[in-house]
């Protein structure tokens, strides 16, 4: 077995007990679970991480470039960003939503059909580096770790969806609070969550992090196509779809700044969003026919 | 519109109210930010359907998947050339001017208050007022606070404007106001990358060509040409191929200015033209050299063979006659219609070679032979009592480049370079305000502030907490 897919099976543990354990810190409201369910997350943070470099090793490039890879690097980039938002703003109730979600992610990741998983060489028009990384690492005898636009392209791509899939998981809490808020709902859970006011503004912080790592995404991969191909854009469909996502979040940030259209139409907005990324990411792959082998 | 207004006398004032009116409307209408977002809904939705509906394939195609009747909604409605069809477009246009009406509706008072923002004198009730205020009491002198006040402001990286003494003092301070310009440099950002791309459209160009080794191709609308010096494959171990290659070198004015490997995915590129690998294979028109034989008339044998290099002239041997390879067709067929000679394929199916025979300088005939079909036709005059036998030939290897320009691309890339520019602007750097009141109150000085942040708010909560802290303890 390859020792990706054995750290693999460990992270897939580790995220089960940290989503487990933000649950029972919402639940009960205890401290230590509280801190116990962060120190998990750092530790399945640090397993993901292993996945990630061991795969690197095993396929001897970047390792997104399969769907099972960049999944990896999806929930990789999640955790780190739900981390980081936890450390600045410390409200730990909202990691419920988050952890579950990468949870849920892993297993998806776990059930995909082994052709999607193993590691594979790349295909020749898929391998063109950054000259001058490759120049400078050979120095070093290093060449073959250099990277080209195309790994930029996916991982900027990545962190965008990271940002948008917390945004998500908040836009959903949102919902749920400005009920318990304005007194549709009386949900003691609900009680237990940061006032909806936070909650909106977190979200929106993740998606002034994703919106701008989604545009680096395709402007990265329009300056690849445009040197392979010739165009920078083709109305491929995944190119597309990704305008499709763009616009969306487009239409998010000006309904922030819209009278009106605050908070619960914007979560709405945000939530659409998140399933235009998982059309994009998924669907389109799946569906319909184009360039883009999976990313 | 306003100028014909006032040039007109008579009558003129009614159309010019009429115009204004419109004129006006128009104006509010895009000067809506709900319009932005029905647009940008719009946008993405309508984008959905050309990712269902395959883009610009043939007729037959739609007429397999959708019937006719949908067919011919699909063409009247442009749906299969979509994102090129006169409402996407006009979609495109609408939120180009969105832009262009907000900003200038929006920018001048923004930039405005952005230079003018420093306050003569404010009142200090109006900190309440703030989202964000704290009262704190400072068991020092009111100087002594103002004085910690505004080391805690700076150290944080405001700027500050102090006014009052003594008794009761005024600070304002302020930090990131050009974060509020990231949200205009994406808006003109977005104009520029739409301007590259109509530029594209209307002066750029994509073509095809083939071109055989150690032949010069002509470049359109480029003064340079392009000679390809040798086409080669590179394989794997397994056999498998890795690359296709080409050398390929720059000539203008008859002199060589530039050589350059191009393969697949990396492309050559000489003044705003890129050259790129697309394509190879056998001439089907053309060979380097045939070998050619002779064979006495009457008999089996061949003898005598000899190689005649492309466009060249030989001697037949035992002949008085010379031969000039001049055609040559992989896969041999006769127009009669049209009476000429063409390949049927590009595979080497009936390879035929065409010869011009001379008598000394004199052009007497020509001649057609086959490869798998010796003696199909005299080739050689009766006199010479010998025909002539095609017996191999080797082939030239054409490249097929792709060639483009698009001038627009750059225009592209510096309107995304300013749109990233203002991404960080927007998202990053935060505009906030803080007012400060201070007030001497017995021994102790109390301290009345609160800020403004236009995003962000946790982080000026924060901020005020710490700024609180640091001027009760003096930190
Ligand atoms: C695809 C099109 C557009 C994109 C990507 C875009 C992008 C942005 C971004 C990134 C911001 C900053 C948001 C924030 O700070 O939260 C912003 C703000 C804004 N946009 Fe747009 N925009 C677009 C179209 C428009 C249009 C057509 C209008 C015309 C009304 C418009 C009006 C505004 C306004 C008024 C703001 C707030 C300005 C401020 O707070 O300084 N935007 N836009």
């Amino acid at each position: 077995m390859i020792l990706s897919l054995v750290f693999f099976t460990f992270s897939l543990v580790f995220y089960f007990i940290t989503a487990l354990l933000y649950l029972g810190h919402w639940i009960f409201k205890k401290k230590w679970i509280g801190q116990t369910a962060t120190a998990m997350s750092f530790v399945a943070l640090m397993s993901t991480s292993m996945i990630l470099i061991s795969r690197a090793g095993e396929s001897g490039h970047a390792p997104f470039s399969n769907l099972w890879e960049s999944m990896m690097l999806f929930i990789w980039a999640t955790n780190i960003g739900y981390l980081i938002m936890e450390y600045k703003h410390k409200f730990k109730v909202l990691g419920v939503a988050v952890m579950t979600f990468e949870f849920l992610a892993m297993l998806s990741a776990f059930a995909l059909p082994y052709k999607f998983k193993s590691a594979e060489p790349l295909n020749p028009a898929l391998q063109s580096k950054w000259h001058w990384m490759s120049d400078l690492l050979a120095r070093w005898d290093l060449q073959s770790y250099a990277i080209g636009w195309l790994d930029f392209h996916v991982f900027a791509t990545f962190v965008g969806y990271a940002g948008f899939a917390i945004a998500f998981g908040l836009s959903i809490i949102y919902i749920f609070k400005e009920r318990q808020e304005t007194g549709v709902s009386t949900s003691r859970l609900m009680a237990a969550f940061p006032d909806a006011r936070i909650i909106d503004e977190l979200s929106y912080r993740a998606i002034a992090w994703g919106f701008p790592f989604l545009t680096v995404g395709i402007i990265s991969g329009a300056v690849w196509a445009d040197y392979a191909w010739g165009t920078y854009w083709s109305w491929d469909p995944k190119e597309t779809w990704s305008l499709i996502t763009w616009f969306v979040y487009a239409a998010y940030l000006h309904a922030r700044v819209t009278r009106g259209w605050r908070g619960r139409k914007a979560a709405w907005i945000s939530i659409a969003g998140f399933l235009a990324v998982i059309f994009l990411y998924w669907g389109v792959s799946f569906i319909l026919p184009g360039l883009h082998a999976y990313a | 519109m306003s100028e014909k207004g006032k040039g007109a006398s008579t009558g003129g004032g009614k159309e010019r109210s009429f115009l204004h009116a419109a004129g006006s409307n128009i104006w509010y209408f895009f000067n809506s930010l709900k319009l932005t977002l029905g647009v940008l809904i719009t946008l993405a939705l309508v984008s959905i359907i050309g990712t269902v509906i395959e883009q610009n394939q043939p007729v037959e195609q739609y007429l397999a998947a959708y019937g006719e009747r949908w067919t011919g909604i699909i063409f009247k409605t442009g749906l299969h050339n979509m994102y090129h069809s006169w409402w996407f477009l006009a979609l495109l246009a609408m939120l180009a001017l969105n832009i262009v009406v907000c900003t200038f509706e929006r920018f001048p008072p923004k930039w405005k208050s952005l230079l003018n923002h420093i306050p003569d004198k404010f009142d200090p009730r109006l900190i309440e007022k703030l989202a964000h205020n704290k009262t704190v009491t400072v068991n020092t002198s009111a100087s002594t606070a103002v004085e910690r006040m505004s080391k805690a402001l700076k150290k944080k990286g405001y700027c500050i404007s102090q006014s009052g003494s003594g008794s009761e003092s005024f600070i304002y301070a302020w930090r990131g106001r050009v974060g509020r310009l990231g949200s205009d440099f994406v808006h003109i950002s977005l104009l520029l990358i739409l301007l590259g791309a109509i530029i594209g459209s209307y002066s750029g160009f994509k073509s095809f060509d083939a071109v055989y080794v150690g032949d010069l191709m002509k470049v359109p609308t480029a003064e340079f040409k392009l000679r390809l010096d040798k086409f080669w494959i590179d394989y794997y171990d397994t056999g498998q191929v890795r690359q296709y290659n080409s050398m390929i070198t720059i000539v203008e004015d008859g002199k060589e200015v530039l050589t350059k490997q191009i393969w697949v995915n990396e492309p050559l590129s000489y003044k705003g033209i890129r050259f790129y690998q697309s394509s190879y294979g056998m001439a089907w028109n053309r060979v380097e050299e045939a070998q050619i034989g002779v064979r006495k008339k009457g008999s089996e044998e061949v003898t005598d063979v000899f190689t005649i290099k492309w466009n060249e002239k030989a001697n037949v041997p035992g002949t008085p006659y010379d031969v000039k390879l001049v055609g040559y067709t992989a896969d041999y067929e006769y127009d009669k219609a049209k009476g000429i000679v063409t390949s049927k394929s590009a595979e080497p199916n009936n390879p035929a070679v065409m010869f011009e025979i001379y008598e000394g300088a004199d052009m007497i005939g020509g001649a057609l032979v086959f490869l798998n079909h010796p003696g199909l036709y005299p080739s050689l005059p009766e006199s010479a009592n010998a025909d002539l036998v095609f017996g191999g030939y080797k082939g030239i290897m054409y490249s097929g480049i792709s060639i483009n320009k698009d001038p627009g691309t750059n225009v592209v890339w510096a309107g995304s370079l300013v749109m990233g520019l203002g991404f960080y602007l927007a998202f990053f750097v935060y505009h906030r305000r803080v007012w400060v009141h201070v007030r001497q109150t017995g021994k102790s000085a109390e301290v009345k502030f609160g800020g403004m942040i236009n995003k962000n708010t946790l982080a000026l909560e924060r901020e005020l907490d710490d700024i609180a802290d640091s001027i009760v303890s003096d930190r």
